[in-house]
């Protein structure tokens, strides 16, 4: 063989050397990428679903591929695989799945948030379906037949009964070549956070852990809280932007190491700002170490129901099936050991049920426990003569909503209603019904929420202003003009009662200021404005 | 230089330092034949260029290296992440240790088709074949160092082969270990090895390969249509030769550089004695061993190994051997090389795509 053969040998197999490193230089990128999670791993039992989706559906296959059950193999069937006798189950291109992924699904792998969300406050949001709320989503903005404003509105925070379309024998829908069955338009897609799942379990993880990209980042941060922590009843989003930790957290989002894997720990992994889940549910360091957070129960660190007319401290009593029930301070506690009925909501052949059972109380949390859990992340950045301090600002404001305007004007609806003037059953016939309704609900709550989250806008202008300008100018006058369409003798009894009212020393306000006091503010707006 | 008559710097330096500088001009002066003009006749100064800038990296790095189970890996990210310039250097070292590799390998494909290992050769592909065997020694021994988790269990499974190696595999895989287990002496060993036994072990050995081209002389060979050997010219070692090799130097650089920018050193997870990964790789060029160590099983491919390995050092008397008894023995020996390196490249890609 010529020398010149021989080169031409050489020169070829140097070449296909070459080729052959480049694979291993493209195998050996291909796998470090899987392994810093940058590729995802499709497994054989997912590849026939994500080759289809990938086109069929292929923003979703994206955010799975990026998201960290992507990164870890955790693919469609893992968690769309579904049983043979699961009602919303059926047979999809040979595989028996469901569209719907519950609580229950992601138990799989996430036991112990499971647990904790299962008992916790957010699980029971769905019980809304028996209140005030839901009466004027269904009744005052719905009709019969059409309860659009509720499955749009209320529903999509707070969830509802997942229920499948029957026929006139109560046999289950179906549509398409492969027999899907047709859950109820009313009632999905829902991802409310108490929703009633058909296998008994409550709630979607997907409320805070938006599919498909699971992520732990968007569930810390507190835009997620605020597709229904806000508006005119619980604004706690837009309290949140208004204060000085909402300010510091847009200001240095980038040191907020939201991204952390794993537990993600105040003053260990960052320190920019307090988020929702910063507070109420996450990890925080304290001089003995990691205070762990029980990261999917929000109302652990609660100390004050801000919601209801009247405001409560609150306790907590938790029984030995884990179930969990706010104890207001005016109610007594159980002891340990004890045997005491419960109440609990459920629901049963699609349809909501209340029930009593009887449950073991496992232990007790009381109000100040519970205050001193929120007081530990207060306390990663701030002392405790400030927390102290802080803690005494937003109790008096409590207080004082209470002791002005909530207890008095609690007083007063169930006085009417003693009266006759009003009827308990129809919350809102009358027009200081609706006066009221949002005298507590909306402008009491704002003024609540404002002072326990540092909005000061949202403590005065949204709220105690507010109260107070309607207390006064609507409640009130409401109050009699409900007495007097009544009867006359009773509408002279509630100007009496409106006029004693007003004769009270933290009314008296409203008659005039003092000469001194008047003065004063004459001379204020002299000086500043020249007015 | 020799000493300078007229005294001087010159005289006295040769007073202090008696070294006849005849020696070095000889030496520089050697003619080497015009074939080396080819390109593919300059593979073999490359190892020793990629020696060099080992060496020079290699010494950079160990100025913050710490060879301890508890601070290898720190030390390694201190290098890629924090220390001025410790990333380029870090890479330049990981690409020239893989370089110098694929250079050896490319070497050797020159040197064993144009069978220029023969008679009076033959000692010098066997030391070649050693410096092939500790340049990839020097490779694994290099990873190890990092002390993450691929190169960790790397480590693991190569003194697993090791222990399996007949009679005197036990003792080898101790000495490596530095006990019956990985442990905290296995990196202060492979540390000696890679920085201390080796490099001296290279340094003798690439000695004595030079030597030995330089005693035997560069093979001439005889391409066709060329002036037969008695009117072949030929060109000086120096400076002509020099620069011919400082050129590839400097495409080299330009390469390792390109390389470092855009693909640096990159640093896995730290190594974790108690969890063993889902897939435990060895370098590249281990591939093929590894991929018949999966197809056989640990006794067979070891044994396997140390057989091909054994033909391959004596590969230069078995040439001879079949000479004697075949009149194709230049064919033979073309479809042995291209069978077996066809072999080693397809069991390296097989073991690539095996994931």
């Amino acid at each position: 063989m010529t020398l010149n053969m021989k080169r031409f040998i050489v020169a070829g197999l140097s070449f296909l050397f070459l080729a052959a490193l480049l694979v291993v230089a493209y195998q050996e990128s291909k796998q470090h990428r899987i392994e810093e999670g940058l590729e995802p791993v499709v497994t054989a039992l997912n590849k026939g679903c994500v080759d289809c989706h990938a086109t069929d559906t292929a923003s979703l296959v994206m955010e799975w591929k990026r998201s960290e059950h992507g990164i870890y193999g955790v693919g469609c069937i893992d968690c769309h695989g579904a049983e043979e006798g699961e009602i919303d189950s059926w047979m999809h291109e040979g595989v028996r799945i469901s569209v719907l992924v519950t609580p229950k699904d992601c138990a799989e792998c996430h036991v112990r948030e499971y647990e904790e969300f299962a008992r916790s406050h957010h699980a029971r949001a769905g019980e809304i379906i028996m209140s005030l709320d839901n009466v004027l989503a269904l009744k005052a903005a719905g009709m019969p037949g059409n309860v659009a404003d509720a499955v749009n509105g209320c529903w999509q925070c707070h969830g509802t009964i997942i229920k499948f379309l029957r026929d006139e024998n109560g046999e289950l829908l179906r549509s398409g070549k492969e027999n899907r069955p047709m859950i109820d338009p009313d009632t999905w897609p829902n991802s409310g956070m108490g929703r009633f799942n058909p296998d008994g379990s409550r709630g979607s993880c997907h409320a805070c852990h938006s599919r498909h990209s699971f992520s732990t980042e968007i569930s810390r941060r507190p835009e997620n809280c605020g597709k229904c922590h806000m508006g005119p009843d619980h604004p706690q989003i837009e309290i949140y932007n208004e204060s000085k930790h909402g300010i510091a957290f847009y200001a240095s989002t980038e040191h907020m190491a939201l991204d952390t894997k794993g537990d993600w720990v105040l003053g260990r992994d960052y320190g920019a700002a307090p988020t929702c889940a910063t507070c109420h549910i996450s990890s925080y360091m304290t001089p003995q170490g990691v205070m762990v957070g029980n990261s999917h129960e929000v109302g652990e660190r609660i100390s004050w129901t801000l919601r209801p007319k009247v405001s409560n401290l609150i306790n907590l009593v938790t029984y030995t099936d884990g179930f969990k029930e706010d104890y207001p301070e005016s109610r007594d506690l159980p002891a340990i050991g004890d045997v005491v009925p419960t109440v609990e909501k459920a629901a049963e052949n699609f349809e909501l049920v209340t029930r009593t059972v009887d449950r073991t109380v496992a232990s007790i949390t009381t109000w100040q426990d519970r205050r001193l859990k929120m007081k530990g992340a207060c306390l990663s950045c701030h002392n405790d003569h400030f927390v102290d301090n802080f803690y005494q600002q937003f109790d008096s404001l409590v207080t004082l909503y209470n002791e002005k305007f909530g207890i008095p004007a609690k007083e007063m609806m169930d006085e009417l209603i003693a009266d006759g003037i009003i009827k308990a059953s129809a919350p809102f016939e009358k027009h200081v019904q609706w006066i009221y309704w949002e005298l507590w609900h909306h402008e009491g709550r704002r003024a609540r929420h404002g002072a326990s989250m540092m909005g000061p806008d949202y403590t005065h202008w949204h709220g105690m202003y507010e109260v107070a300008k309607h207390y006064y100018d609507k409640f009130l006058p409401a109050v009699i003009e409900a007495a007097e369409e009544t009867s006359p003798a009773l509408g002279r009894k509630w100007q009496r009662k409106v006029t004693a009212l007003l004769a009270q020393p933290e009314h008296v306000w409203v008659s005039g200021l003092s000469p001194e006091e008047a003065a004063a503010m004459a001379n204020e707006y002299a000086q500043r404005y020249n007015q | 230089m020799s000493a300078s008559p007229n005294g001087g710097l010159g005289q006295r330096f040769a007073e202090l330092f008696p070294f006849d500088w005849e020696t070095i001009r000889h030496a520089g002066a050697e003619p080497v034949p015009f074939h080396l003009k080819k390109w593919w006749f300059c593979l073999g100064g490359t190892p020793m260029y990629l020696f060099i800038v080992q060496v020079a990296t290699g010494i950079m790095l160990t100025f913050y290296y710490v060879p301890s189970p508890d601070h290898a890996y720190a030390s390694v990210d201190a290098i890629t992440t924090q220390i001025r310039f410790g990333w380029f250097i870090r890479s330049i070292h990981m690409w020239s240790s893989n370089f110098m590799i694929v250079a050896v390998i490319l070497h050797m494909l020159r040197v064993f088709f144009t069978r220029a290992y023969r008679q009076p050769r033959q000692l010098n592909w066997m030391v070649g074949f050693m410096l092939l065997g500790l340049t990839m020694t020097f490779g694994f021994t290099g990873y190890s160092l990092v002390y993450e988790q691929l190169s960790y269990w790397g480590a693991t499974v190569a003194t697993n082969l090791a222990n399996a190696v007949p009679v005197v595999g036990p003792l080898i895989a101790y000495f490596m270990r530095g006990g019956a287990e990985i442990g905290p002496q296995t990196l202060t060993r492979f540390y000696m090895l890679h920085i201390g036994v080796l490099p001296l072990l290279a340094f003798g050995l690439l000695s004595l390969h030079v030597l030995l081209i330089r005693m035997h002389g560069v093979t001439e060979l005889q391409f066709e249509g060329e002036e037969p050997p008695e009117e072949r010219r030929f060109f000086r070692f120096w400076p002509e030769h020099v620069t011919t090799e400082l050129m590839i130097g400097v495409l080299l650089m330009y390469l390792l550089t390109i390389l470092a920018l855009i693909f640096p050193a990159s640093l896995g997870a730290p190594a974790d004695p108690t969890v063993t990964p889902a897939h435990i790789k060895p370098e590249w060029y281990f591939y093929w061993d590894f991929r018949l160590l999966q197809l056989t099983s640990l006794k067979v491919s070891v044994l396997l190994t140390g057989l091909l390995g054994g033909i391959a050092f004596f590969w230069p008397f078995i040439d001879g051997w079949l000479e004697r008894r075949s009149k194709n023995v230049d064919l033979i020996v073309v479809v042995v090389g291209v069978v077996a390196f066809l072999g080693f490249l397809g069991l390296t890609i097989w073991e690539a795509v095996a994931y």
